[in-house]
């Protein structure tokens, strides 16, 4: 320990000093309250002997100041004094001195009393430490969960939930929302929602955000359906989750007319189709355990699907509303809210969904521990919103495009689809690839049946489709050898691609019909579609060598549809 | 790619799911997709949110499809039809036979 002495008397000095570094103690002697307060910095005392009457400043008016010093670790001062008068002794404790000594004392009353306080002093000491670190990981604590809270919210931007015929009340119970509802638009005018509720509430099941908000968003901008989704959570999650975590959710799709909900429900309590006058049409019940438990092989992702009306509305919620307790002991349940729903549709019309929203913040604002609380109401519309394409300039090198077809490359895959998915790689002709798939595949079916395999497409009508198609293999085998050559050319200038098919004619060309024959006029009619098509989509069609070869010229400058 | 069927829960609607391309490479799995549909009368329905490419021969399949059906079914719907899916159903006047949303 180290001990300061403040005391005017040498003779003290001596004798403290003495006894004090002969039981190990570091001292150091000054000679009144002023000095005490000098060398407190440099020497840092664990404990203060100090006396009451000194010269300059008295023991008195130096421990106040001492004990200042000392800050949040607390400095035991024992005053030692010749005086026993009990005020002086109170005075003692009144100005914060812990003990006191009176002299004459015994060696061991005051190494008693020295090691007593170092306890305190020592337990003292480790408090403050404990506290500093504490602060330390609060501190971190709060910097992490900040950054947390922004990934969340980045990871939210996407989010299309506010919109004109939706209405939600989110509740969570902490800073991270354990419950995710997320909404979004999709390619046809379609729209997506996703109303899921993590096992638990607080960061950890916030986390679980990001990989399905993720797959929500990429999924419902490229139009997949309601199982693939499903499918995709389950996977994303199965592999990310801890066993005893996982993730009830409800996938909806409405159709851009308002007319049809998919829906895959797994774990969340039924949401329900409603009228607008509150009646209640349509349950969709969970059928599915939640997303994250089941392996990829034994998960269901069976839809369900059903036709509503434009102004119907979906009511979806998580198991935080209908678990609030109405009374003590007692939870509103689903049963409860389902009424509570009708009665507010039936007596408040378009603003059924505010008395809803207030009698749940009412039901919150008395709960003791409260989960996260989700309620989403869709109302269902026909007026769908149509996507604008964008206009974008390309910049690509021209090129001519050799292929040769033959029986080899047939076997082994479609040459068409395989030639229109590289091409469609070129930013220009993306948006074109399924006309351009329907131009090559018609000229190259036509060039092959008809001029390859002799087949008469009054066959079709005379064999019925699929004998069409099975008389079409077997020549296939039989006329094994052709070759067919395909020229592509596409100008960057004029943005035009055209293109020449034929084959090695080897054969003549079938001179039985033109081609596809003449058009019919039926609606009905099945075949002889294909060069009709040709003709509608592409700017210009010629057969050159007396029918041998089909030009095709297509225009890719003006919008796709 | 390929097809997937799917009847609801209450059996009333058939959802025929045709993902990549439709072609007569499609057809036997086509027709078995609405093949044994029950006496449920319901309405089938043609998801074409993931057919990228079609030519003739699936226009043909449909139109096969709608005769081999008759009235067996309530109706028959093609949906989410890409833009450039959707011109090519226009053209060929598909709305005056099936009910294309």
């Amino acid at each position: 320990m180290k001990i300061l002495v403040v005391d005017d008397q040498k003779a003290n000095q001596i004798m403290l000093e003495g006894l004090l570094t002969g039981i190990g103690h570091e001292v150091c002697c000054v000679d009144n309250g002023q000095l005490a307060l000098d060398v407190f910095e440099q020497f840092q005392p664990q404990i203060v002997l100090l006396d009451v009457m000194m010269p300059h400043m008295n023991g008195f008016e130096t421990a106040p100041k001492l004990k200042q010093l000392s800050g949040n670790v607390h400095l035991p001062i024992i005053f030692i004094t010749a005086l026993d008068a009990k005020d002086t002794l109170l005075k003692c404790l009144q100005v914060g001195g812990d003990d006191f000594l009176s002299i004459p004392f015994e060696p061991v009353v005051l190494q008693a009393k020295i090691n007593a306080h170092a306890r305190v002093r020592e337990l003292s000491y480790s408090l403050a430490e404990k506290n500093r670190t504490l602060n330390w990981h609060s501190n971190r604590m709060e910097r992490e969960q900040n950054i947390v809270q922004h990934m969340l919210r980045n990871a939210l931007r996407e989010n299309e939930l506010e919109q004109p015929f939706i209405q939600t009340f989110l509740r969570s119970a902490s800073t991270f929302n354990g419950d995710l509802c997320l909404g979004k638009q999709g390619p046809f005018g379609n729209y997506y929602l996703f109303l899921g509720d993590f096992t638990g509430h607080g960061l950890a099941p916030a986390t679980g955000t990001l990989p399905i908000s993720q797959a929500f968003f990429g999924m419902a901008a490229r139009g997949l359906s309601v199982s693939d989704m499903a499918t995709e959570f389950n996977r994303r999650l199965i592999n990310l989750l801890p066993d005893d975590m996982f993730c009830a959710g409800l996938i909806v799709e409405i159709s851009p007319g308002g007319e049809r909900l998919t829906c895959w429900n797994g774990g969340i309590p039924d949401a329900v189709v409603m009228n607008k006058e509150g009646h209640i049409e349509h349950y969709l019940q969970p059928r599915h355990m939640a997303l994250g438990i089941l392996p990829m092989q034994q998960f269901d992702s069976q839809v369900e699907h059903i036709f509503v009306r434009p102004d119907d509305f979906l009511v979806a919620f998580t198991d935080g509303v209908v678990e609030m307790e109405v009374q003590p002991g007692k939870l509103l349940g689903e049963k409860g809210f389902l009424s509570m729903l009708s009665q507010a549709w039936q007596s408040n019309g378009k603003q059924g969904f505010d008395s809803v929203r207030e009698q749940l913040q009412d039901l919150a604002f008395r709960q003791q521990d409260q989960d996260d609380i989700s309620l989403i109401a869709m109302q269902f519309s026909n007026e769908s919103a149509p996507k604008l394409q964008e206009q974008v300039a390309h910049n690509h090198l021209p090129f001519t495009l050799q292929i040769d077809i033959g029986k080899a490359e047939m076997d082994r895959l479609d040459p068409v689809q395989q030639l229109v998915d590289s091409l469609g790689k070129l930013d220009a002709l993306k948006p074109h690839k399924t006309t351009l798939y329907l131009l090559f595949a018609e000229c190259f079916n036509n060039i092959l049946d008809h001029n390859v395999l002799q087949l008469d497409s009054g066959l079709k009508e005379q064999l019925g489709f699929e004998r069409y198609y099975q008389e079409r293999e077997q020549r296939l085998n039989k006329y094994a050898d052709f070759k067919i050559e395909l020229v592509i050319r596409y100008d960057p200038t004029s943005k035009m691609v055209n293109f020449e098919i034929g084959s090695n004619g080897k054969r003549p060309y079938m001179t039985t019909g033109n081609a596809d024959g003449p058009p019919k006029s039926c609606e009905e009619q099945l075949f002889g579609r294909g060069l009709q098509l040709v003709e509608t989509f592409a700017d210009k069609v010629e057969w050159r060598r007396q029918g041998q070869r089909l030009f095709v010229q297509y225009d890719v400058s003006r919008p796709p549809v | 790619m390929g097809v997937t069927r799917e009847f609801s829960t209450d059996q009333k609607q058939l959802v025929i799911a045709i993902k990549g391309k439709f072609d007569f490479s499609l057809v036997q799995e086509f027709r078995q997709a609405y093949s044994h549909i029950g006496e449920t009368q319901p309405t089938v329905i043609i998801d074409l949110r993931e057919t990228e490419y079609l030519d003739s021969s699936a226009l043909g399949m449909l139109l096969n499809m709608r005769k081999s059906l008759g009235s067996s079914v309530r109706g028959i719907q093609l949906i989410n039809a890409r833009p450039e899916v959707k011109r090519i159903l226009d053209i060929s006047r598909f709305d005056k036979m099936f009910t294309i949303s």
